[in-house]
């Protein structure tokens, strides 16, 4: 099928359904935004700052200072400007991950790309999420375009993305290595002939200092557009120190919950701490294959991130588009899907029991926040393997494989 | 022979039929629509038997003459004469009567649990003390109620708060009062079906078809009560009643509605042959709201409208509804929610007034959600937002003023969201379930009777307008806004569920990272 054909149809297609009339609740639902990613909160915000009320002063608002200003001045919030900005992430996420797929072919079109781009605009786990306008499709694209940018070996407009990103979102950080790995080397793909990285400490400083230097000014821009520093505490901060504990399909709110007040600020640390130890030891063993590090790193912050939603699971399935050669490899991707699903509808009628209806509890939209998390694992433990797998290649008869 | 056995038996006939028509039974049910949407009802079932004397207590050491009843619960009537009790009333009640939103009940004794109060003659024969305690358990006995334990140390004589309802006989003896209450009684059916052995219908036929205890025990009010009375001239009249305050908008969808079917889940298919009068009475409310009232078949009279159960074409369900009326209460979750004020203001001018809400910080307000209504049309230049500093968890409670001016003769109704936060394990009360708390608002009318410097804004008073007297501050009710819990039982659940399977992700992906692959034989060297 024709990309030129299929792409232009899929986004009419989507902004038609961001134009539907859909009930309100949609944009209230726990599990398709978080507390940081939630519209009204955004509109909110918008609202308290066009009438001179500090939104960082309460706890109510936890966007970043950047798109507090892109919307209460260069673009108002209303349904239509909404539903075109929304399809328009959703379009140019897309339209990156076709160009990533490209770069890492090294082929200027290729008959998979149509794929690709309904893989990513009709996957329910991204849909949802931007049909209720969460800021997540947001983040979704700036981490796309930076993968796209870093593919092509474009180093600024890369690192600007990634510096766009981790404004918005800070457990993304997790994101800086492998792209700095990938920008000094090609997104080629070599899971099957495994070799070292070679580069230089010097490189590696400078895109470092690149990116530094992008964050710092953004910062500086956060911190002018607001005033004064609190708006650290209320974006960034809540990644770290959890201070909303509404449900989302993430491990971290009803575990800290439940947690006594004495024990809080060294699970805090503990749980923080996970989300980085993956990133080191992920882009060693992959060193030969960076974009493959960087999808492992997406499933590894869409499990264990503090405040997910659907959107983040969506956009490591999405990314798996990229690898066709593990799919021989994978040892139970029936398995994963069925858990995926399984917890896909469970997540939604066990939040409806316990706060709608009244007749279920906490613990069974817990329960299928934890069958959620098993699904992700089960996916990301599947993708670690087959990675590995490709690179032993065909076995000779009679010999079996084994890790020790 | 022959004739005198026959004269015999006319004789009695004529005694026997004597005796049915000294005997009365009249039902009724009233239906009272209260302010708050409740509605109020109340089953009566009044035995009369003419012509008869409660029991001469100087009577006591002899053998009682026999009692013939026809309709005349027989069991209640051999208590009375055992004991000789003049006047009996005993109520069994559930839940707070709230006199502010009900108004007062048709049955003064509405008092939570058990309440037995009798007259009874002085007799030298058996002591009224002894009499009282043989009546409280044989009616502790009749009712399934734990009325025995209403003993001495609950017995008390107020003589000047419980006057007899009815006459007192003349019998040259004085009577006296014996009064106990246990409020701890719970009522149940089991106290209803020995009720409803006393009526001569039972509960099979006529108004009585309508007591279902699924219903009748879920309502938020509900008592039973035993009324009896000697009424010189008339006899003794027994008097059985079931008062219970029903919430139709908790059944319906917002609905105030009700009929016979939504209330009680039963329709009356029969008519109770015995009864001398049988009526369902419905009162009128006082609102301007129209409403409707099927069937058609009833007479009004004095505020109520009047149906006659024998009359009327059966399977008789009768229904309230107010056609006009949209949702009588919000509905929300236990994420989110919506916070409603609304203010009447009944004077014929504009009335500034400043609006206070101070709402802890559990609350949090959406204020770009904030509407305004005034008689149903979108008004937002009725609210001047004058200061709002938001609520920091843990930290400072919500501060709300605006300034709100209310047209003449009109009702405002505004309206916000909210959302109502997840509380920590720690956070939640001892008593999670009850909610919490919310302050009052505060609305202070801002015009002053004597000020010679109105505001432009406000129309022209009109004259002797001095006299105008306006209240300086005034409270909205308290409201308690219930938040979700986590389970309190599962601190050390979630941990090591969370954990083991954080801990065995972190496992697995360490494991396939740090270990090498090896290739095995497994099967043996082709030769």
């Amino acid at each position: 099928m024709d990309f030129g054909l299929v792409y232009p149809a899929l986004v009419a297609g989507r902004l038609l359904l961001a134009f539907a009339p859909l009930p309100d609740a949609l944009k209230h639902d726990h599990q398709l935004s978080s507390p940081l990613t939630s519209y009204p909160r955004l509109q909110e915000g918008v609202y308290l700052f066009q009438h001179g009320i500090d939104p960082y002063s309460g706890g109510l608002f936890r966007h970043s200072p950047l798109l507090l200003s892109l919307f209460s001045t260069a673009l108002p919030l209303n349904k239509f400007t909404s539903a075109c900005l929304w399809t328009a992430c959703d379009a140019i996420s897309a339209w990156a991950l076709v160009k990533i797929w490209r770069a890492r072919q090294r082929v200027s079109q290729s008959s998979r790309d149509s794929l690709i781009a309904a893989i990513y605009l009709l996957n329910p786990y991204l849909l949802l999420p931007t049909l209720a306008l969460s800021t997540s499709t947001i983040e979704n694209m700036l981490f796309l375009l930076s993968l796209m940018f870093a593919s092509q070996g474009q180093s600024s407009p890369s690192l600007l993305a990634l510096a766009l990103l981790v404004q918005l979102s800070l457990p993304s950080a997790i994101f800086i290595v492998p792209m700095i790995l990938l920008l000094l080397s090609d997104p080629v793909s070599r899971l099957a002939s495994p070799r070292e990285f070679n580069t230089y400490l010097s490189s590696i400083l400078a895109k470092l200092g690149t990116f530094l230097g992008f964050s710092f000014a953004l910062t500086s821009l956060s911190v002018l557009v607001c005033g004064n520093w609190t708006w650290v505490e209320q974006t960034w901060g809540a990644a770290v120190m959890l201070p909303d504990l509404t449900p989302n399909p993430g491990l971290w709110w009803y575990f800290f919950t439940e947690m006594f007040d004495h024990f809080r600020p060294f699970f805090l640390m503990v749980f923080s701490a996970h989300l980085l130890i993956y990133v080191l030891p992920v882009c060693l063993k992959f060193q030969h294959d960076i974009l493959y590090a960087t999808y492992i790193l997406a499933g590894v912050y869409a499990t264990f991130k503090p405040y997910p939603t659907l959107s983040d699971p969506g956009l490591f399935i999405s990314l798996i588009s990229l690898f066709p050669e593990t799919y021989q490899y994978l040892r139970y991707p029936i398995v994963t899907t069925l858990l995926h699903l399984h917890s896909a509808l469970l997540l939604p009628l066990f939040h409806h029991l316990w706060l709608s209806q009244g007749t279920g509890n906490a613990n069974f939209f817990y329960a299928s926040t934890l069958v959620f998390g098993v699904s992700n694992g089960a996916a990301l433990l599947d993708a670690i393997w087959a990675g590995l797998r490709i690179a032993v290649g065909n076995l000779p008869e009679g010999y079996e494989l084994i890790q020790k | 022979m022959f004739w005198r056995n026959n004269i015999l038996a006319v004789l009695l006939l004529c005694c026997t039929w004597c005796l049915a028509t000294s005997e009365e039974f009249h039902e009724a049910l009233t239906f009272r629509p209260l302010q708050d949407g409740r509605l109020a009802t109340r089953f009566t079932f009044t035995t009369l038997l003419r012509g008869a004397y409660p029991r001469d207590p100087s009577t006591l050491q002899e053998e009682d003459e026999s009692q013939h009843y026809a309709i005349f619960p027989l069991a209640l009537g051999q208590v009375l004469r055992e004991y000789a009790v003049t006047e009996l009333h005993l109520t069994l009640n559930a839940g707070k009567w709230d006199y502010d939103h009900w108004g007062y009940p048709d049955e003064p004794g509405v008092g939570t649990g058990a309440e037995l109060w009798a007259w009874m003659g002085e007799s030298a024969a058996r002591s009224v003390d002894e009499r009282w305690k043989g009546l409280r358990n044989a009616l502790s006995g009749q009712f399934c109620a734990s009325l025995g334990s209403l003993d001495e140390q609950r017995t008390t004589s107020p003589e000047l708060t419980f006057r007899p309802e009815g006459s007192l006989p003349q019998w040259g003896t004085t009577h006296q009062l014996r009064h106990g209450t246990l409020p701890s009684e719970h009522v149940c059916t089991e106290n209803l079906t020995p009720f409803l052995k006393l009526l001569p219908c039972k509960s099979l036929t006529g108004i009585a078809s309508l007591l279902n205890p699924h219903r009748l025990f879920d309502a938020d009010w509900h008592g039973l009560g035993v009324h009896v009375r000697y009424l010189e001239n008339e006899g003794i009249e027994v008097r059985l009643s079931f008062q219970s305050v029903f919430d139709p908008v908790r059944y319906s969808n917002g609905r105030r509605d009700w009929s016979l079917r939504s209330v009680f889940d039963r329709v009356i298919d029969r008519s109770c042959p015995i009864a001398h009068s049988s009526e369902i009475r419905v009162a009128i409310p006082k609102e301007e709201t129209a409403v409707a009232i099927t069937p058609d078949s009833y007479t009004t009279h004095a505020g109520f409208v009047y149906f006659n159960v024998s009359n009327a074409s059966k399977p008789l369900d009768i229904s309230m509804s107010w056609p006009d009326e949209q949702k009588f209460e919000y509905g929300s979750s236990q994420s989110r929610g919506r916070l409603s004020v609304s203010i009447t203001n009944h004077m014929p001018i504009t009335i500034q007034t400043s609006y206070l809400e101070s709402m802890p910080w559990l609350l949090q307000f959406y204020l770009h959600s904030l509407q305004i209504y005034s008689n149903g049309v979108s008004r937002d230049d009725l609210i001047s937002i004058v200061s709002y500093i938001p609520s920091v968890p843990h930290v400072r409670p919500t501060l709300f003023q605006a300034i709100l001016t209310l047209p003449p003769k009109s009702t405002l109704h505004l309206s916000m969201d909210v959302i109502k936060p997840f509380l920590r394990y720690t956070e939640h009360p001892p008593d999670a379930q009850r909610g919490w708390d919310l302050p009052p608002a505060v609305l202070v009318p801002l015009l002053h009777s004597n000020s010679s410097t109105l505001d432009p804004g406000l129309s022209n008073p009109p004259s002797g307008f001095e006299q105008l007297r306006l209240p300086r501050r005034m409270y909205t009710p308290v409201l308690l806004v219930d938040l979700a819990t986590p389970d309190f039982s599962m601190p050390y659940n979630v941990i090591i569920m969370s954990c083991t399977l954080i801990a065995l992700i972190f496992g697995m992906v360490f494991n396939l990272l740090t270990r090498k692959f090896t290739l095995i034989r497994v099967s043996p060297e082709p030769k």
